[in-house]
Order: C-alpha cells, then structure tokens, then sequence
C-alpha cells in the first residue's frame, strides 16, 4: 500500500484571511463549526481560509470561497457549508484542488467544426439512448429493434468514435456536437 | 563600443515601456463585492467592456484606473454571443485609442490586465488570424485572432495593442486555454445593442442539432450526404409551433444546405428576429418543406 503524501491532521490549524472584519468573523466562525482551529496570522498554519480578496504567499492550501481563480487550490461558492468547508480544507491540506460544482466553467468555444465521419440517424439514437442510461436490451425496446442490432451498432460506434467505453463514445459522439439554435 | 542607445535590444524594451505607458488609461481593474479585480477595457469615456464569461453574476461594479482614479460603473448588457459585457460609468476623460492595423500572423503584441498594483503586460506575437467565426453561443465575430501569450481568468478583457499602439480588441480566454481577441470591430458592432437593450437579439429556432449522415436512399434526392438531426426541440419554441420533432433530419434553411452548424447560425443572425424562415426536413423517409417564425434567442 503507498502512503499518502501528506499525513493530515484531525484539527486543521487555519489561518483566516479576509478583506474586512465581518468577512473575518464570518469565516472564523466556519472554521470552528467544521472542528478546526483558528491560527493567528503569525502562527504556523496547515491551511489558509480567505474571501479571495487578499493574496495569499502559499495559494495552493489557501481554501478561498466565493472567488474563481484557479490560483488557489481550494475554491468554493460563497454560501459553502461548514461541511464543504471541512472537506476542502483537508483536502487541500492533503495537497488536493477542490472546487466546487457551482463554479462556473465557461469558456467562450467556437462552433464545433465539421466532422470527418459523420454517425447515422440510427447510430445517433443509438448513442442518445445509451446517454440516458439505457441498457442494449432497453435500447432495443425504445427503439423497436433487437439487441443484437443495438450492439452492432454501438461497435460501428466505437470504431468510429474511437471510443472504449459507453460513457467515452457518448462524450466524444453526443456532446461535444449538439449545438442549439 | 556599442553606444546604448543604438542597441536594439535596449530600444525595443524602451519601445515597449512606452506604449504600456499610453496604454495605461485603457486598462481597467473591475471590483466587484467578494470578488477580486477582473480586466476590461475603457471603450469610451462612459463605457468600458470586459469578457462577458469572466462576469457570470455582477450588476453593479467599482472601476480602478492605473492613475488611481476609482470610479462606480454599472451593468449595461451582455451578450454571451460575442462574449462582450458592458459597463456605464460617468465622468472619464475620453480614451484616445488609435485604429489598429489589419492583423497579421508573427506581428508584435501587448495585452494588458489589471491587478491590484495596477496593470499587467504580456508582449506576445500573433499566433494565427482566420477568417470571421462562430461561437457556440451563435455570436459571429469577425475574425479569429489568436496570440501566443498564456491569459488567466484575472487578466482576460483587457486590452490588446499593437506595435503601433493601434487597439485590436480585448483578450478572452479560449478553448484550452488560448488567448483570442475579439476585434475592436466585432465589440462596435455590438456596442449599440448592448447599450440600448442591455442585449443583442439573434434569431431561434429552439432545436438542438446534430450533425449527421444522410440514408444512402435519400443522398441522391437530397443533393447532400449531411445534414442536422433534431435531437430535441424545446417546448413552445418557434420549432415547436412549426409542428418538428427529435429524429427529423434538417437539410436547408433558407434555400441554404446545411451541412455544419454554422451555416444555421449565419442564418440565425440578428436580422432574422422575426423572419418567415423555410425548413426542408428529411421526415419517414421523404423530404418535406415547414416553415418556421423565427424567435429570439433566449439569454444565457
């Protein structure tokens, strides 16, 4: 069994760094409820917890909620829980990066390009059930064929797509293709 | 001995150093309650523009120049198509901005950003123009201008100069992290809607489309081996109305064979609000024509 990298503490010591007092209280008071202990500035810290707002020197075990750069090894909305707090804290602490589902991760992406080797119609319904979570056999049914048809078509697919699992041929053949107009 | 101010070298950086300095005013540190500064650009004197996907949730805002001056600003639009945000703000001086050369492949750079000890500078190259483009958001933009330089979410939306000094647009992080500017053209363009509305309308259909292959049967009737599967259509949407349903196969728009998506989104301009538009549809194995009244884009 390999150790982990870093061995974590039960108590975190966090430090607590924010923009002004009432963000300070704020977050002091979270890192009491998710059972750490406050460090004062001048003291050793495992991790720091910040509003973002102020840099951190050590910004990869800085926690920093409500700010989305991706300097900071931990990040997450501003409404996180003592809970998410806890988790992130140690994990970051365990030299993890953390983020949170909310963060929005946007990025200005050009219209898919054409694509070399088109699917079917029939491959698309294929890979559209199986994206629902559908078996062969239930695909087969939804589709009014058999299950023998739905597997030769999810190979034509994977050969296509070069894909090795269900979930990678839905990613490359679904997702990434269907733009709204 | 070589005199120092005939070596090249010291020259370019003194150069540069010059033009970051008439750049400075251009440059601005947006602040937002619980965030950290953020670039834009000031566009006019009462507007400055940023990356719309740098700004997921803002309406009111404080803008830091590098002289110091603070000024409030608010939300004025944001279109997600061109990826450009607006900002009103009362009382600059005008920004003296000069117009930009025609881009070229290899040509010298500066983007600038904000952070709190004022600005930031990355010189780069261009990296690759193309031709004018669509995003996925339905936006054209009238050139694909990537750099060489690296961007980060902080210094995205400030802008992008040339060796003249010439304003070719703001940068805008892109897909695995590359650095674009959207052309000073482009963000015209939009600037009037923007303003006005707080928006730009661009047509809808309500459809998700996929691109596909034609059944063999119909490639010859057709005229095209590709064309867009409907994989759904939304609910009361102009598509919806013309009676379309997930599985049908679009052809044409317009009399325009749509064999990528982008032909749609050239159609789907902001002209098209409200246009009659014709479909041609592979439907059970025949092709038939609906038209469509064309809506608008919803926001976000």
């Amino acid at each position: 069994m390999s150790t982990p990298a870093r061995a974590v503490p039960t108590r975190l010591r966090v430090c607590v760094l924010a923009s002004d007092e009432p963000t300070r209280k704020r977050l002091a008071a979270l890192v009491a409820e998710s059972g750490h202990q406050l460090a004062e500035l001048s003291e050793p810290a495992d991790v720091v917890l910040t509003d973002g707002i102020l840099g951190a020197d050590a910004a990869a075990s800085t926690v920093a909620l409500g700010a989305a750069d991706e300097m900071f090894g931990g990040r997450l909305p501003n409404d996180a829980t003592a809970a998410q707090v806890d988790a992130a804290l140690r994990a970051v602490a365990a030299g993890l990066t953390v983020r949170g589902p909310s963060e929005p991760d946007r990025i200005f992406d050009p219209m898919p390009e054409e694509i070399a080797v088109p699917l079917t119609p029939r491959e698309l319904e294929v890979l559209a059930a199986i994206g629902n979570g559908l078996s062969n056999k239930a695909a087969a049914r939804r589709l009014g064929i058999s299950p023998h048809t739905v597997k030769f078509h999810l190979e034509s697919l994977f050969r296509k797509l070069d894909a090795k699992s269900r979930a990678e041929a839905v990613a490359k053949g679904l997702r990434r293709h269907i733009v709204e107009f | 001995m070589s005199d120092i101010a005939q070596n090249p070298l010291v020259n370019l950086s003194e150069e540069l150093a010059e033009r970051t300095r008439l750049a400075r005013p251009l440059v601005a540190g947006i602040v937002a309650q619980g965030h950290r500064v953020r670039s834009g650009t000031l566009w006019r004197k009462d507007v400055a523009v940023a990356s719309e996907q740098a700004f997921p949730d803002i309406a009111e805002a404080k803008i830091n120049f590098a002289d110091g001056t603070s000024l409030p600003a608010r939300l004025a639009g944001r279109d997600p198509g061109t990826n450009i945000i607006a900002f009103r703000l009362d009382g600059t001086p005008e920004p003296a901005p000069l117009p930009a050369a025609e881009p070229r492949p290899g040509s010298l750079v500066l983007a600038f950003g904000a952070d709190e000890t004022g600005i930031s500078v990355r010189l780069g190259v261009i990296y690759s123009v193309g031709p004018e483009w669509h995003s996925r958001a339905g936006g054209r933009i009238d050139r694909r201008i990537i750099l060489d330089t690296g961007l980060t979410r902080r210094d995205e939306g400030g802008p992008v100069v040339d060796a003249a000094g010439g304003l070719l647009g703001i940068s805008t992080l892109g897909p695995r992290g590359r650095a674009l500017v959207i052309p000073s053209t482009t963000i015209e363009g939009v600037l009037k809607p923007l303003l006005s509305k707080g928006r730009v309308e661009r047509g809808w259909l309500g459809l998700a489309l996929q691109p596909v292959l034609v059944p063999e049967v119909l490639q010859s009737q057709s005229g095209q081996s590709r064309g867009l599967m409907v994989m759904s259509v939304s609910q009361d949407s102009p598509a919806a109305q013309a009676n379309l349903h997930p599985g049908d196969i679009l052809l044409a728009i317009g009399g325009e064979s749509v064999a990528s998506p982008r032909v749609v989104a050239r159609r789907l301009g902001p002209d098209s609000v409200g246009q009659r538009i014709d479909l041609r549809l592979i439907r059970a194995g025949g092709i038939i024509s609906v038209a469509a009244t064309v809506g608008t884009r919803p926001s976000g």
